[in-house]
């Protein structure tokens, strides 16, 4: 076999070495890069050729360990092998399969084979012949009211096979060689939203019972790495959680993938590389991680252009090249790599195997050949991080977005520099303390800053800055200083207004001053400045204007003015401390996040009690008559708005309505 | 490993290898001589109508079907099919295709269309002999359509015309929607006879004459790409990479075995002209192609901005006029070689194929910079430098290229995604006027030329600097015509375009050693509908070579269609082969022939090539020279800007890249360079010869193996010149 598997390598070198050139692409290639968004990049694979094959309408591809392709032959019922020409060596199958859909090679050359037509599983050895065939377990662990439609299999060394049956809500069924039934392994969960709770607390038994079943998805395909893990993607789930990958124990390792909602196929390689193929002729390629790499291919919609699919089934990859089995062609589509691909590859391996520094220089050309892709510099940044280089560190990890990554850094360099500093810092404060202690008691008796006092007290009386002292008072004594705006003793129109403009400056000083460790935006374009003031004044407008009509009708005291000037007011733990935070936030790690957070959600509290002791004070309620004044601007805000939306889609409907007539009565006149 | 295995394995690789390298794949350009054995008879019911020294032309007036015996080989061309044989197949509608000279696509009031021809329709004919040729009236009595066809004979082969004035319609019912024109000349069944058929698909392409083929469907092209005047918004498919339009209106035919071809070329009305090539075993059994042309096309015209609406003709039809030329080839240059030369000799005769100055010994290189682009910074946008004019004279100082054809993007204020101005002024943040003098003058100093890139027809999405209401032109359909090339963008109006172009031409014509380097203009055509009647795109043809011969610079293009090609002191981004069609059999240089001697000729930007060694290996293969983009900073500047498609530039990343790859080009392309190319072929598979007319090839190795040929050893991977032997 080793022998065999020899031949055909150097046979496919020679085949290689005197194809002509590879032909451009008919496709763009996109990686993910910076924010997450996909950028274009240069081609990881070209198509290599079409092989048209002697099938009809083949569901399944595999790439035996012996160096052989063999494909279900699903039209025809049978199985055929292909020598490294395409050309067909060998046919198994004929007359025990119906419809093949699923096809598995182990290292002896045994086949199995899930046959859709009889719903059974097939076991044919090397030559064919046919071993074992069974159909649906008798096990009662099964489920009495289970099908059994086997559509893929795979098979582990051990000699488990794991079979997607279709329509499975358990996920895949295990079974071992003579058709006994092991269990279930890897199943989706269902996913709840907020519509199906709600429907379930309201509607009857009867009602729900009308509604389709919210069943797990059962898994699509499936397929085993070189270390046993099982790997299945499932269509019609959610695309970044389709692509699942098992411990033997069943439960999912793989976290998050970039992905697609309607995976047709997946394949693991041994060189730590996931190929996943989707209905829409799109290739995924991943790192064992999860972490998209490249992202090509589209189906061909009448171009006839040499790497756009039809209908494709399978992929499946070895060394160099990708093979795509497509349903409607008939064909097998090969793509090969590129230079640039074999980079990214030969960096990613070495990455995922921990060699930071080996993988350097590769990345260091992949970011010669693009300056976008998002997996160097995090190659990079690892590698910096090792060889203690904090500084390039973070800024490679800020084009990477790896937060986690970011703070370690930050906290390398903020450690190093406390080091130097901090013995220098602590007796620099407690010089200054003492000697602000000695100069206060001296000031007291000599007096020296008077002038300074008079200064000061005369400045007070300008207005607004009496308005802005008033401030402080809030922090003491809040329900008084509301009162005082009542009687309209203190706080003015003017500064209320400048308040509301400061606020809205600080949100767009937040956005951007934000340390990148815990600031949710990554990229300047991410950052739509209109939207973030209609967010902020908004509400706030719609919240004064209800507050005061729901207080005139309820009896309250207060004056649109004084809600004015209290609403601003109100608003002053945002407009003071927002942006110290937001400042302090550039010197903290993600150790420290708590401190961000919980600042933040101080401050928020903070303004809420002030908004609720505002609407007491000025209003002159008792604790329950406000919190029902409250609850009901909060409604009365709610309706303005849905009014609004009302309003803004009957004139939409009214202007498109009337602009059609035009456009129509133009063309038949 | 034991001995006899290892044995086995070495003997059957050395048969493989032999048997790969002694395989002949794809076509020679020139073949042995093989004599036609008897001359075919001319049938009943042809009439000699013209003859002259090379061909003689008989005519059948009553379906305009005509043969073509070409005297210098005997050879006997046929326009159509006669009588087809049981085995093909062929219905009524099929056969009448076949036979007819001219057949017709009619569109009743819906739009739906239906196909007649001369043979299988109600018509009067009335044909009258014309000085070495006839002209006929046809009118199709069912459908009120009437055409005027002239058919002549001249010293290259046969013209046909059809002059706008000679087509009405007279039923309101029935609207003329295309024309074709003989289909099936020299149409081969099957694989019955060797030849191929050449598309002009990139750089050209073959369809080998085969009994089967993978295609469903015949290729279609539209001559100068798809009109976004019927169009309105270019479709966008981020998954797909649009393949470029036809730039040259031809399609040749090659009937090996007789040594014997032709090429068609449309020297008028190709901007409403598109090309259908049928490989055998799709719809019938025959291999031909033709050219059809467009008078009426329905379109979709939305009533209401959710998209429903109706399905409308066109008021007027498109006007203009048909001339196409058969010319015939025979010999040795029965070959797409010779296909290219025929065409060289219609562009020089209509003055489109100019001769550049190849003096300099060194081989050019184009260098595109990026000045600078602009990025969103709070509520305004900031300008981010990436080349400064002084930098760009240190580069091309370390550098040092002999040659440099340097073009700069993103001169103008604001960069490159900002509308330029309509008289020189260039962005502070880059230098002043005279630093761009003085990067002019240097680079002239070093032999090579310097351009400002520009996109004439290019009103950019979004962008101050031009009227919305007035400048942009629109489609049939009412809405503001829409693509997208480096960024999305509108299209000028004629008056606009026009006013704009002269004035900042007028301004840099005062500025010595600057040219204009001009993308857009040179591929894209469309029919501007704000006016009544359209501005169509055969007479936009007319206007942009009146507003290009009148240019008081130099111009240098961006894939320039035929009609401006005699205005490009260079070519630039010419493909690197064709689009990979799974029907055609392999890519020819056909393009790059045509040009070669007269035009040079650059590729894509190599910063974006995949595989760098191979994309470098086609290079030498054609006869292209290489280019790149360039810039002081890393990508990573850009990235807030639009221009972050070019992901990869700096100086520091491709500097000493530039340096080698430049060398060893010139090594091997200086020698050969303004020389015409006259053979290219396929020693082996993966082992191309090209030879240029003093002699010398140019032997490219793809194989990771050596060559040898002519006592010259070409390693794996690259390339050799041949000297000619003097």
């Amino acid at each position: 076999m080793r022998r065999a598997r020899l031949l055909f390598v150097l046979l496919l070198l020679v085949l290689v070495g005197s194809l002509p050139a590879q032909a451009d692409s008919p496709y763009t290639t996109w990686t993910l890069g910076p924010g997450g968004y996909f950028f274009p990049v240069q081609d990881a694979y070209t198509p290599l050729d079409q092989i048209d094959l002697p099938v009809s309408g083949p569901e399944d591809l595999f790439f035996a360990p012996d160096g052989f392709l063999y494909v279900a032959d699903t039209g025809n019922g049978r199985i055929l092998r292909l020598n490294p020409r395409f050309e067909v060596d060998a046919e198994f199958g004929v007359g025990i399969l119906s419809s093949p859909t699923g096809l598995f090679v182990d290292a002896d050359g045994t086949i199995y084979v899930a046959d859709a037509g009889e719903n059974q599983i097939v076991i044919l050895d090397a030559n064919g012949q046919l071993v074992n065939a069974f159909g649906r377990p008798d096990e009662p662990l099964f489920g009495a009211n289970r099908q059994f439609l086997p559509r893929k299999i795979a098979v582990d060394p051990r000699g488990n096979l794991y079979v997607v049956s279709e329509g499975s809500v358990n996920g895949l069924v295990m079974l071992n060689t003579d058709g006994g039934f092991i269990g279930y392994f890897g199943a989706n969960s269902a996913e709840m939203s907020l519509q199906m709770i709600l429907q379930r607390l309201i509607l009857t038994e009867e009602q729900l019972d009308q509604f389709i079943l919210n069943e797990a998805a059962s898994p699509t395909n499936l397929a085993i790495d070189d270390q046993s893990l099982v790997y299945t993607v499932t269509a019609g789930t959610a695309p970044d959680r389709s692509i699942r990958k098992f411990t033997i124990a069943g439960s999912n390792l793989m976290e998050r993938a970039r992905g697609s909602r309607d995976f047709r196929d997946i394949h693991v390689s041994a060189d730590g590389l996931m190929t996943a193929i989707d209905a829409g002729g799109t290739l995924y390629e991943y790192d064992l991680d999860g972490t998209l790499l490249f992202l090509f291919g589209a189906l061909d919609t009448g171009d006839q252009r040499l790497g756009l699919l039809s209908y494709p089934t399978a992929v499946e990859r070895s060394g160099d090249t990708l093979y795509v089995l497509d349903r409607d062609k008939n064909a097998i589509v090969t793509y090969g790599v590129t230079e640039f691909a074999r980079t990214v590859h030969d960096g990613v391996r070495l990455y995922m195997e921990g060699f930071y520094e080996e993988a350097r220089p590769y990345f260091d050309d992949v970011l010669e050949y693009n300056g976008l892709v998002i997996m160097a510099y995090q190659g990079l940044a690892d590698a910096a991080y090792d060889a203690r280089d904090y500084q390039t560190a973070l800024d490679l990890y800020r084009y990477a977005a790896d937060r986690d990554g970011y703070s370690q850094a930050f906290w390398e360099l903020r450690n190093d520099v406390l080091q130097r500093y901090l013995g220098t810092g602590l007796a620099a404060i407690v010089i200054t303390w003492g000697a602000w202690g000695i100069f206060g008691r001296l000031e007291r008796r000599r007096r020296w800053l008077d002038p300074v006092r008079r200064g000061f007290a005369a400045f007070r009386r300008i207005r607004l800055v009496d308005d802005f002292l008033f401030m402080f008072r809030f922090i003491r004594r809040p329900a008084d200083s509301f009162y005082y705006i009542k009687t309209n003793e203190r706080g003015s129109l003017h500064f209320a207004l400048l308040l509301f403009v400061w606020i809205v400056v600080v949100r767009i000083l937040t956005v951007y001053l934000t340390s990148f460790i815990f600031n949710p935006i990554t990229t300047v374009w991410e950052i739509d400045l209109a939207s973030e003031i209609t967010t902020l004044l908004l509400p706030l407008g719609l919240w004064i204007f209800s507050n005061y009509l729901v207080a005139t009708i309820s009896d309250g005291e207060g004056s649109l003015r004084h809600v004015v000037i209290g609403t601003a007011y109100s608003l002053f733990p945002y407009a003071l401390f927002t942006l110290p935070l937001t400042l302090l936030s550039n010197v903290l790690t993600l150790n420290e996040v708590f401190l961000f957070t919980f600042g933040n959600q101080i401050i928020l509290a903070w303004c809420g009690i002030m908004l609720f002791i505002m609407v007491k004070e000025i209003h002159n309620y008792s604790v329950s008559e406000t919190i029902r004044v409250i609850v009901f601007t909060l409604f009365t805000m709610a309706v303005l708005s849905l009014a609004a939306y009302i309003l803004y889609v009957l004139f939409n409907q009214l202007f498109e309505f009337v602009q059609s007539i035009i456009q129509e009565s133009g063309l038949r006149a | 490993m034991p001995d006899r295995s290892a044995r086995f394995l070495g003997r059957s690789l050395v048969l493989l290898i032999a048997a790969a390298a002694l395989l002949p794949a794809g076509l020679t350009a020139a073949l042995p001589a093989s004599q036609a054995e008897t001359e075919e008879a001319v049938p009943e019911g042809y009439v000699l109508t013209a003859e002259n020294d090379p061909f003689e032309l008989h005519v059948d007036a009553t379906t305009l079907a005509f043969k073509l015996r070409d005297r210098r080989s005997g050879y006997l061309w046929h326009s159509g099919l006669d009588q087809p044989l049981e085995e093909d197949d062929l219905n009524t509608s099929w056969q009448a295709f076949a036979r007819s000279g001219v057949s017709i696509e009619y569109l009743d009031a819906r739009g739906v269309n239906r196909r007649v021809s001369i043979a299988n329709s109600e018509h009067t004919m009335e044909t009258e002999a014309i000085e070495n040729g006839i002209a006929a009236r046809i009118t199709f009595t069912d459908y009120g359509i009437s055409l005027g066809l002239r058919l002549t004979l001249d010293d290259y082969g046969v013209r046909v015309e059809v002059p706008f004035e000679g087509i009405t319609e007279e039923n309101p019912e029935f609207r003329l929607g295309r024309i074709y024109l003989y289909p099936f000349l020299g149409a081969a069944r099957g694989s019955s006879i060797d030849g191929y058929m050449l598309v002009p698909d990139g750089t050209g392409s073959l369809i080998l004459f085969a009994d089967s083929s993978r295609a469903d469907n015949m290729f279609y092209g539209r001559y100068y790409g798809q009109d976004l005047g019927m169009l309105g918004v270019e479709p966008y498919d981020p998954f797909i990479d649009t393949p470029d339009s036809i730039s040259m209106p031809v399609f040749g035919m090659a009937h090996t075995d007789a040594e014997s071809a032709y090429l068609s070329v449309v020297t008028k009305g190709a901007g409403y002209g598109e090309v259908q090539v049928h490989p055998a075993a799709v719809i019938t059994n025959f291999n031909f192609l033709f050219h059809a042309f467009v008078y009426n096309e329905p379109y979709f015209q939305a009533t209401n901005r959710s998209g429903a609406g109706v399905t409308v003709l066109q008021d007027q039809p498109n006007a203009f006029d048909v001339e196409v030329q058969y010319r015939f080839l025979t010999g040795d240059n029965a070959n797409y070689v010779g296909m290219a030369n025929a065409l060289r000799e219609v562009l020089s005769a209509s003055g489109s194929l100019t001769q550049a100055d190849f003096s300099n010994p060194d081989i050019p290189t184009r260098v595109e910079f990026l000045g600078g682009d602009k990025e969103p910074v709070l509520f305004w946008q900031q300008f981010v430098t990436m080349t400064t004019f002084p930098q760009m004279r240190d580069i091309l100082g370390q550098l040092a290229l002999p040659n440099p054809d340097v073009i700069v993007y993103g001169w103008q204020p604001y960069g490159a995604t900002s509308v330029p101005p309509t008289s020189l002024a260039v962005e502070g943040a880059l230098g002043t006027l005279d630093d761009l003098r003085a990067l002019a003058d240097d680079i002239a100093a070093q032999g090579g030329h310097f351009s400002l890139y520009l996109d004439p027809q290019a009103a950019l999405w979004n962008e101050p600097g031009y009227n919305a209401r007035t400048d942009l032109a629109m489609a049939i359909t009412n809405v503001t015509i829409e693509a997208f090339n480096r960024s999305v963008m509108h299209f000028f109006t004629l008056d606009a375009l026009r006013s704009r172009f002269q004035s900042l031409a007028a301004s840099v014509a005062g500025q010595p050693n600057i040219r204009l380097a001009l993308d857009g203009i040179g591929y894209r055509l469309f029919s501007d509908h704000r006016s009544r009647p359209p501005f169509s795109r055969e007479a936009a043809i007319a206007a942009y070579r009146d507003l290009l011969a009148q240019a008081p610079v130099p111009v240098a293009f961006y894939r320039p269609n035929d009609y401006l090609l005699g205005f490009a002191r260079a070519y630039y981004d010419m493909p690197l082969g064709d689009n990979a069609y799974v029907f055609t059999s392999e890519s020819v240089p056909f393009l790059p022939i045509v040009l070669s001697g007269s035009v040079p000729y650059f590729g894509e930007a190599l910063n974006f090539s995949s595989n760098l060694q191979e994309d470098l290996l086609r290079h030498v293969e054609y006869g292209i020279y290489p280019s790149y983009f360039l810039t002081q900073e890393p990508t990573s500047r850009m990235l807030n800007t639009q221009s972050s498609w070019i992901y990869t530039s700096s100086i520091a990343q491709w500097g000493e890249s530039i340096r080698s790859t430049y060398a060893w080009m010139n090594a091997l392309l200086g020698p050969v360079r303004g020389q015409r190319i006259i053979a290219h072929t396929m020693l082996a598979d993966g082992i191309a010869a090209t030879t240029y007319a003093d002699g010398s090839q140019i032997l490219v190795n793809y194989t990771d193996r050596p060559f040898e040929h002519r006592g010259v050893r070409v390693e794996p991977r690259d390339a050799a010149l041949v000297e000619a032997e003097s």
